[in-house]
Formats: structure tokens, sequence, C-alpha cells
């Protein structure tokens, strides 16, 4: 999933969202941001000519496409298209046939298509209210604060945790480094996604050895992880925990700054979960020190937290999908139960990953995979 | 995309039947060419598609196992599983929802486009379904038992057993992939895959008129296959009867999976004439030794048949009539540690006792052919009688 900084166009397009045409009976779900508006009935006849809309302009809300082809022998469908995006169509209108369909149509401009026509396509507008903005919803406008805030706080935890762990590198205290190692990424592994928004950052503090295409590049988190883990030697460490620290650092500066969309806070609940099965889960990440779990932990703490943030607006808008990854995400933590340990391989609470066995990583993999099917339905419940 | 949006543009005819409760019914009736019909196997009817029907070129299966311990989600599951795969097969998108671009697609988008390819969505259930997650025990047939130790296998755990069983049909590889992805899809949290199994060439016919297709042998297989014209031998020999002790199962049928390695290296080594007395039948020409034409009857009573030959140690001659519906498929999963080929036959058969299988399973053992082959997976599963308007399946086990 790519991570955007501002999803105004995406939010945008999204008001656009459509009813099931045709009265589609397989689908029961209403309009989850139907514009209001008086909509109405639009005639489209086909002929060789083209399929010229009547009337050409129309205020949101239902509009119904009356589509008849008299005698067009070349042209036997209408589109209705909205940059390029097919919302709705009647096919197969042979000579002396009629059909239609019907729309929650918002506020912009639309195409209609004819293809075989001479003229293919012609305008077609709706006016009225712009679509609603989440803006205009307090519980969702409070969300991102907080989430915002969240995110403040752990990045401060963050460099904090990742200067101790640099003062231990360069005091070539191999031990504590490697208890302080995941004292500090639990931080990160929180609000990867949020880092990820920023270039090389996320390259810079957590890259792995086969990121970069010249090994020598090595860097950040791993390249000490590595140091004290495998080579089980700091020499060369300081400059290497010195420039994490600096990046760290302008991590803090830039969320200071950061405003985030609903939306954008699912869709990163959601990468969250996708990194735990892609690279926590199968022990690629924490390929030297064996501390997955730990990252398995924050990547899911930092998924709920922002699914948290988003509750109140989604048990208004889908208590369904809300309840669905409560009870995914109370799953995945039955799952991670039985490796918790006190005080854990190196002081993280947990077992060392390497014992845990391919089938057992299998039933956490399941565990977490449903979550992130759920979660996935978030974004699309927290855009108004 | 909407819910009943078909996704076959090109015909366009079933494409307005797919939209749904257009004005355009008379549209879709005059449009609706004899190429599109028969690209569509119905799927509400007594009986579950994918069993009598001709068999389709292409094999998706899969077995998952259960993970919720509620029994209302997966009844739930089940009507969804139902409504997405009457929808598959009429070659329309899954259903649930309307385009948005913050959420992902209902469907996952591959077959978009594609014929409905006689897609048929078989599902059936296994007996570890029935103990007592689910309040199930009551309604578990006593003829759905674990299968016996059966020679010649070497059953790989990865590949045996399952709860629920989904078979997709097709004529096109990606249809029935699209089916089982789909289905796995909206199981999340209530299911899990078990094992999965691509089959990419059928080996058999079920109806007469369909040729005889070659295994990866070489020979013509299911030559002596029930076909669905043979209704009576199919009555008795496939469908489930009042003989239950399950009134839920009547119509229904017991699935046989065994995941069949040939060693191909071997076998492509072996002389002519020996292949051929393993098998009972000329490689060529697919008639039985001694006969002349493909479909003559062998004659079981003559020595050019070898006392160990494959179609004399499974005709219905030799095991009290037991028969089976053989539906199964060439695949291959490439190569295994070694670097021969793994592939095979992904055996499927369909009876009306599990039984039937073993019967003619155990007859198999002194095989000439088990030299060539091991069973390294299996499975076994009664699949309920098929849904009619607004019933899903598992309906009757769960009333």
């Amino acid at each position: 999933m790519r991570t955007t900084i501002g999803l105004t166009a995406i939010a945008a397009a999204a008001t656009l969202a459509l009813t099931a045409c045709g009265g589609s009976s397989a689908s029961g779900n209403a309009p989850s941001n139907a514009p209001a508006g008086q909509g109405g009935d639009v005639t489209v006849t086909l002929t060789a000519d083209g399929c010229q809309p009547s009337p050409a302009s129309i205020s949101s809300g239902a509009v119904n496409f009356k589509v008849s082809n008299k005698d067009a022998g070349a042209v036997s469908e209408a589109e209705l298209l909205s940059g390029g995006q097919m919302l709705g169509e009647q096919e197969n209108l042979t000579p002396g046939l009629d059909g239609g369909f019907s729309l929650e149509l918002a506020k912009g401009d639309y195409q209609i298509y004819c293809p075989g026509a001479k003229q293919e396509k012609f305008d077609f507008h709706v006016t009225g209210d712009a679509a609603k903005s989440w803006k205009d919803n307090p519980t969702l406008v409070t969300a991102t604060t907080d989430y915002g805030k969240w995110i403040v706080d752990q990045v401060n935890q963050l460099v904090t945790g990742t200067q101790a762990f640099a003062d231990a590198v360069k005091a070539g205290d191999i031990d504590k480094a490697g208890v302080a190692y995941g004292q500090a990424r639990v931080f990160y592994e929180k609000v990867e996604p949020v880092a990820e928004i920023w270039g090389d950052l996320d390259l810079n503090i957590d890259g792995r050895i086969d990121d970069f295409d010249n090994p020598a590049d090595f860097k950040g988190f791993h390249k000490i992880e590595q140091a004290i883990f495998e080579t089980k030697k700091l020499d060369g460490m300081g400059p290497v925990a010195d420039e994490l620290v600096k990046n760290v650092t302008s991590l803090q500066q830039l969320v200071a700054k950061a405003a985030y969309q609903p939306a954008e806070i699912a869709n990163g609940a959601t990468e969250l979960v996708d990194e735990i099965q892609k690279t926590k889960v199968t022990g690629e990440e924490e390929r030297y020190s064996h501390i997955d779990l730990v990252d398995f932990k924050a990547n899911l703490d930092g998924s709920m937290e922002a699914f948290d943030v988003l509750l109140p607006a989604l048990q208004k808008s889908a208590p369904d999908v809300a309840k669905t990854v409560q009870g995914r995400n109370a799953a995945v933590e039955a799952a991670l139960k039985p490796y918790e340990q006190s005080p854990g391989y190196l002081n993280t609470g947990y077992v060392d990953y390497s014992t845990v066995t391919k089938d057992q990583q299998k039933v956490l993999s399941q565990a977490v995979n449903a979550l992130g099917e759920a979660m996935s339905q978030v974004a699309a419940k927290v855009t108004q | 995309m909407t819910s009943g949006v078909s996704r076959r543009a090109l015909f366009s005819g079933l494409g307005a039947l797919g939209i749904g409760g257009l004005v355009a019914a008379d549209a879709s009736a005059s449009a609706l060419t004899a190429e599109n019909a028969t690209q569509i196997v119905p799927f509400r009817a007594d009986r579950q598609a994918g069993i009598v029907t001709p068999q389709q070129d292409r094999l998706t299966f899969a077995a998952f196992d259960v993970v919720t311990k509620d029994r209302g989600e997966l009844v739930s599951l089940l009507k969804t599983w139902t409504t997405a795969a009457e929808s598959m097969t009429k070659g329309d998108l899954v259903p649930g929802g309307e385009a948005d671009l913050q959420a992902p697609p209902a469907d996952t988008g591959e077959a978009d486009g594609l014929k409905p390819g006689n897609l048929t969505v078989t599902v059936g259930f296994g007996p570890s379904l029935f103990d007592d997650r689910f309040g199930l025990t009551a309604k578990k047939p006593a003829a759905l038992a674990p299968l016996p130790k059966l020679v010649p296998e070497q059953l790989d755990p990865a590949y045996t057993g399952g709860d629920l069983c989904v078979q997709a049909c097709a004529d096109d590889p990606q249809v029935t992939f699209h089916a089982v992805r789909n289905l796995a899809r909206l199981g999340t949290g209530i299911v899990v895959l078990r094992w999965m199994q691509l089959g990419f060439g059928r080996t058999a016919s079920t109806s007469s008129a369909q040729a005889t297709p070659r295994n990866l042998m070489g020979f013509k297989d299911g030559t002596r296959n029930l076909r669905a014209e043979q209704t009576d031998l199919i009555d008795q020999n496939v469908w489930i009867g009042a003989e239950t002790d399950q009134p839920w199962l009547r119509g229904g049928s017991y699935l046989v999976a065994r995941r069949i390695r040939m060693f191909i290296e071997n076998w492509d080594r072996d002389y002519l004439a020996d292949q051929q007395n393993v098998f009972g039948r000329y490689k060529a020409s697919g008639a039985p030794l001694g006969g002349a034409e493909e479909f003559d009857t062998p004659n079981l009573g003559s020595t050019d048949i070898p006392d160990d030959a494959h179609i004399r140690l499974a005709s219905p001659e030799h095991n009290g009539g037991a028969r089976l519906l053989r539906r199964g498929y060439s695949f291959t999963d490439g190569i295994d540690s070694t670097g021969n080929l793994l592939g095979g036959l992904f055996f499927i058969a369909f009876m009306k006792d599990p039984q039937q299988f073993v019967t003619v399973q155990k007859a198999l053992a002194g095989d000439a052919l088990n030299e060539y082959i091991q069973h390294i997976g299996s499975g076994l599963f009664a699949c309920p009688p098929g849904v009619t308007d607004g019933q899903h399946w598992g309906q009757g086990m769960f009333t």
C-alpha cells in the first residue's frame, strides 16, 4: 500500500461513490455518502450521431437514466463516465429496445459515452452542493487531531529511546545496546506508515541490507542490529548510531507539523497489519535479533490506536465493521498470548522468535490476515 | 462496479440480466445467444452442479478448516458463499457494495471480462466438521467416516483432510482460481485454507458427448467412467438417496479426493508392452488388450489382460459392481527436492457411499500401476444437495 501525505484528491473522488444501478437486489447497502438533492430523470436516446443526454444538467441526488435506441444499428450502449471511470451503464440495446440505470450522483462533471456513434462522448453536469467533507464531522476532526497528538508523543519517545540506544552503542556496551534496541524500535514500529510519508527517511531508519543497492550504504537500526547480534562487534557503529539519532530527530520535526485525514489514518492501520504479515510473521525484519514479536505487537498497537481514534465515528457509520475489527484484533491478541514471557528474551516480554515454529507462524499469520481484511473496510466508512 | 455488473461486456445480453431488474428484460432475451447460454451451468437446482456436469477442462480445489467457534458465523459464511458462487457462475462479479475509491473492491477482478466458462462451484463437508464445535454431531452421516489406510499411500498431512471443500471447475483456469480465491477472501476470520490444488487438464469424461482425455502417463483415462446420460447407473452409484441416516444429505454425493503422484521419469522409461500391460489397454487406441476399439468391453476372461492390470482390478466386474463417477485432473507442482517432476493425477470421484471407493482401492492394492504411483494427499467430503431459490449451502444440515 502506498502512503500519501495528502489524500485530498482521493477523498474528493470518493464522493462519487454510487449506489447499485438498476436495483440489483444483491446489494443492500445504503449509499455511503449520497449527496442531498433532487436528482431526477435523464433521457438518453442512442442514435447513429450520438447520445445527447436530456437534460444535460441536473441537480445532485438520485438520477435515473432512461436509455433507448430508436434505430442506431452501430450503437448499443450508453455509459456514464467520471474521469474516465465507468459508473453505470446500459448495454445491449439493439434498435427498438429501451433500458436504463440509476445512480446517486454528487456535484461534478460527467460524460455519457456511447461507443460506435459518430460523436461518442457528451458532457453531463450535476449541480448542487459539493459533496460532504469529513471536515464537517466534528467526531472525525477530533479523531485526526487525537491521532496527530499520539504520533507526536510516540515519536518523542522514539527519539528518547534511540538516544539511549545510541549511547549504549557508543559506550561499547553490547548487552545494554541489545536490550535498548528493542526498547527504541517499538515506537518506530507503531508509527511506521507515517514515517514512510517522507522520502528516504524510512529507508534510512529502518531499511534492511537488501534495500540498499550497495551493501556499503546499509545504515539505520538494522545495520546496528546486525553488528550487535550477528557480528557481535560494535566497531564503527558510533557514526551509524549518530546518524540514526539525527534521522529520528528529523522525523520528530516533521510529524510536529503534519496533519492526517481519516481515510489516511485508516489505510495506515491496514498497512501496519500488512507489515506484520509480510515482515514480522516471517521473521524477515529482525533477522539478526529475533525480536520480531516486539515489532509484531508494536505494529498491532499502532494499527489499533489508529482504529481507536476513528472508532467514535465508525460506531456511527459502520458499527458492524467496528465490531468485526475488534473481534479479529482480540483473536490476534489471543494468538500472540502463548509467546508472552516475563521478563522475556532481551527483556522484551516475548520469546525469541527463532523458537516459534513454521506451523505456529502459520497460525499467527492466519489471525493477522483476518484482521487485515476487516481493517481494510474501515477507510471507506470514515470519509465524511 | 456494482454488484450486478456483468464481467462480460462482450456478452451483453447476459450483462443486462446481470445488472438486474432493468427495463431491458426483452433486450436480454433477444441477445441471449446459444453460445453464451452454453457457457453458464445453472447454479440453482436440486443437485449441486459440478458432479454430473460435463467435466470442464480446469480445476481449482481447496480444503478449508473452520477457525471460528461461532456456529452463526459459519452459517453466515455459507450464505455469503452461496450468493457469491451463484454470481460468479453467471460470469458476474462477487456482490458486495458499490465502487468506492477508499475501499478494496468486493471482487478481486481477475475474471472481469472473461466468459463464465461453465464455472461450477461445489461444496462438501469433511468428517471433522461434525465434531462438537458447531452442534453438528447428530447430523454426521454414518458413512462419513475417515478413510482407512489404503495401499499405495503415504499421505502428507499438509494435503489431507479439511472441514470444508470447494471444487471449482471451468474451462478457464483463471475463472476457477478466481472463484476459490474470492471464497477464501470472503471467509477470512471464519475459515482458513488448509490445502489447495490446481488441475490443468481433465482426466475423465462425465458425458457421452465428451472424448476421452489422456492422463499424464499418456493413456486414455476414464473410458469406462459413468456418464451423466446413464441416469439409472448414476442414481445407483452417485446420488445419496433414502439409504442415508441423514435426511439433509439426500440428493447429495460423497466426494473422495486423492492427490496421486506419478513417478513420471520411471514411467517414461518403461517399455511400451509393459506400460500397456500395466493398464490393460493399448496406449495409442485406448482399446482393451485383445480388443479393437476404445469402447470395446474388456474381455476380463482372457489372459490378454494380465491379472494385475489396472483396468481389471478397477473394473466393476472385479468389485461386486462398485462404480464411481470419476472427475479427476492432471496436476503438476513443479519439481520435488530431488529434481524429479512432481505431478500426477488429482483424483476426484463422486459416489453414493465412500465404501465404493474403499472397495475399489483395496482391490487396487495389487495393481501393477502401484510401482509408478503413490497417493500423497486425501480428502473425503459429504456434498450436500443443491440449493433452490432462497436456499443456501448446508441449510438442511443446520436446521
